[in-house]
This record gives structure tokens, sequence and C-alpha cells, in this order.
């Protein structure tokens, strides 16, 4: 407060006179005339937007994020009860992907049959000959037929 | 996602062409008689069912033995002679992944079919079975009827796929079996 009493009044005076003209002129204002005026576009424009963003910090965000809480919120059941799952395996190749992987399965089980089988082959002949003391004979035994292996496989050293 | 182990490649890659073994021999004669036996009782109740739908009275082979008998041996007759002859493997071998060829390697004739399935018949209940052991005691793999049809079994797969495939798998290289000590 000023130590000079009539500045101290003069100041009061404005004071009280600005308390009872600034409403008065606020409410005179129409601020949706003005706002009218104003060019937003040309606002927009001028914002720059990824000067924004770098400003802010993303991670902090996600860091508040409590994802838990979230995901206790959504109702799974009620989304999965929305989904028509046979429109969506029509609509994809989920049921040519199926139709493969079936495929894939009874091949790779099949691979495991034949080749456990030519293991067993091999030992039967092994130990079969070994029984009755042919062992080093059966090692000069062709592997097949010379129509269908190499000349080397037939006459083995 | 299997967990298989790699076969070594001994037991995959480059069999196709040799002589088959025993096991594989066996397994798939044994599957081809499931077959035809699986076959023929369908195609058996599937005559007694439409026989009782036309004439209004049941007949079973069963009371006719020797009807059966000579039935069922014609049926397992046409059953190898025919995938023989067409194909030069059965159901069974086809499973195994097994081929008849000649004692040379080419393909099986009919007349050669016709022979190895009456081989197989005289090799089963002529020898009791003992014309098998060809297969582990005989320089070339083969066995009684294979000698009378002049035929040998070799392996057919594509085991060197087979072998792609395992190896193409996530867990393949990884999980690959100890090499074994095979003929080859």
């Amino acid at each position: 407060m000023s130590p000079n009493p009539i500045g101290n009044k003069v100041e009061q005076l404005a004071q009280s006179l600005a308390e009872h003209i600034v409403p008065l002129i606020v409410d005179a204002i129409n601020i949706d005339a003005i706002l009218d005026k104003v060019d937003i576009e040309k606002i927009i424009e001028r914002v720059d937007i990824d000067q924004i963003v770098e400003r802010v910090d993303i991670q902090k965000i996600i860091d508040r994020v409590d994802v838990q809480q979230i995901i206790e919120r959504v109702d799974i059941n009620a989304i999965v009860d929305k989904i028509d799952i046979d429109a969506l395996v029509e609509q994809t190749e989920l049921g040519s992907i199926i139709a493969r992987s079936t495929t894939g399965i009874l091949t790779e089980v099949l691979d495991v049959i034949r080749a456990q089988g030519v293991g067993l082959d091999d030992f039967i002949l092994r130990w079969g000959n070994r029984l009755i003391g042919r062992r080093r004979k059966v090692a000069d035994w062709p592997v097949g037929p010379p129509l269908l292996v190499a000349p080397e496989a037939i006459a083995r050293p | 996602m299997t967990t298989v182990p790699v076969p070594s490649p001994a037991l995959t890659v480059g069999r196709q062409g040799n002589y088959a073994g025993a096991v594989s021999r066996l397994t798939a004669f044994a599957a081809d008689v499931g077959a035809s036996w699986g076959i023929y009782t369908l195609g058996v109740l599937l005559l007694n069912t439409a026989l009782k739908l036309i004439t209004g009275h049941s007949y079973t082979l069963t009371n006719h033995q020797l009807a059966a008998f000579i039935v069922l041996t014609l049926w397992e007759f046409l059953y190898f002679t025919y995938q023989w002859a067409v194909s030069g493997k059965t159901l069974g071998m086809a499973i195994l992944g097994l081929q008849v060829v000649t004692k040379e390697g080419g393909p099986i004739s009919g007349r050669q079919a016709v022979f190895r399935t009456v081989g197989l018949g005289v090799t089963l209940f002529l020898t009791i079975g003992i014309g098998f052991l060809g297969i582990v005691y005989q320089r070339d793999r083969r066995a009684l009827n294979d000698f009378i049809a002049g035929t040998s079994v070799v392996y057919d797969w594509d085991a060197r796929a087979a072998r792609l495939r395992w190896i193409a798998r996530k867990d393949g290289p990884a999980g690959a079996g100890v090499p074994r000590r095979g003929l080859r």
C-alpha cells in the first residue's frame, strides 16, 4: 500500500471502478462473434505438431498406464461371443492351413514309421547274419538292384 | 511341435532303391492282411444287407465255409495281384514306402504280379513262412515268392525329402539323433 493517503484513495477508487466496469465490459463482449472472426485453420496450420510430440515424453505416459487394470476392465468373453468363428474361417485361409498342418502331421508320422522300419531292417539283417557267423559276408552284399543303385554301391570293396 | 529326433542320414537319405529289409516288408504285409480283411468284411456285410433288403432272407458266408474260403482266396489274390500289377506296391507297401521291382530293378509285369501272389501263398502255407527267411539270409534280400516271380523289394519313399522335412523343423538340428551304425 502507498504511504500517500491521497494516492491510497485514488487507488481504491480505481479498483472499485474496475470491479464495476470490467464485468459490464465482459458481459458486453460477444465471444462467439470474436471466435467466428478468428481463422482457426490458419492457427492450426502454424502449429508444429511434430515439435509438440517431440517434447512429449511418451515413455513416461506409457509407464503411467496400468495395462493390467485396463485388461481387467475388458470383458474378453463378451468379445469372443461376438466373433463369428465360421465366418472367420470362411473369410480366411484358416481351413486350408488346418488341412495343410494335418497333412504335415500325417507325413511326419509316416516318415517316422518308415525310418524306424529301416533302422530295424538293418538291425535284423546284421544280427540275423551274425548269429550264423556271416557278419563279414553281409558287408559285401549289394545294397540294391543294378538298375537302381550306383555301380560302386553294387561292387563294394 | 513334435520333438522327434532327426534320424541319421544312413536311415533316410540315399536309401531309395536299396533292398528293403524284413521288418518293413513284414509290417507292410501285416497292414495288407488287415486292410484286405477289413475290406472283405465290409463287402460281405454290405452284400448281406443288400440281399436281405431285396429277398428278405439273410445269407451269411460263415454258414457256407467252402464258398467263404473260395471267395476269400479269390479276393486276396485280386487284392495283391491287381495292386502289384498296377503300381508295383500294395496299400501296406505304400504306407511303409516299399516297391516291388524286377530283380534288375525295373517295373514288374502283370505276369510277375500273378506269380508273386501265387508265390506268396506258397511261401506262407507250404513252407510255413520259412521261405521268408531269404529276406534276411539271401544276398538280394529275396523271399521265396520273389524267386518264383523274379522280383525284389526296394525302399521307394522319398527319404531325402523326409530328412529335409525333419531338418526344416524348428527343433530339427538340435534334436538330431546320434548317427547309428548301419550297413552303409
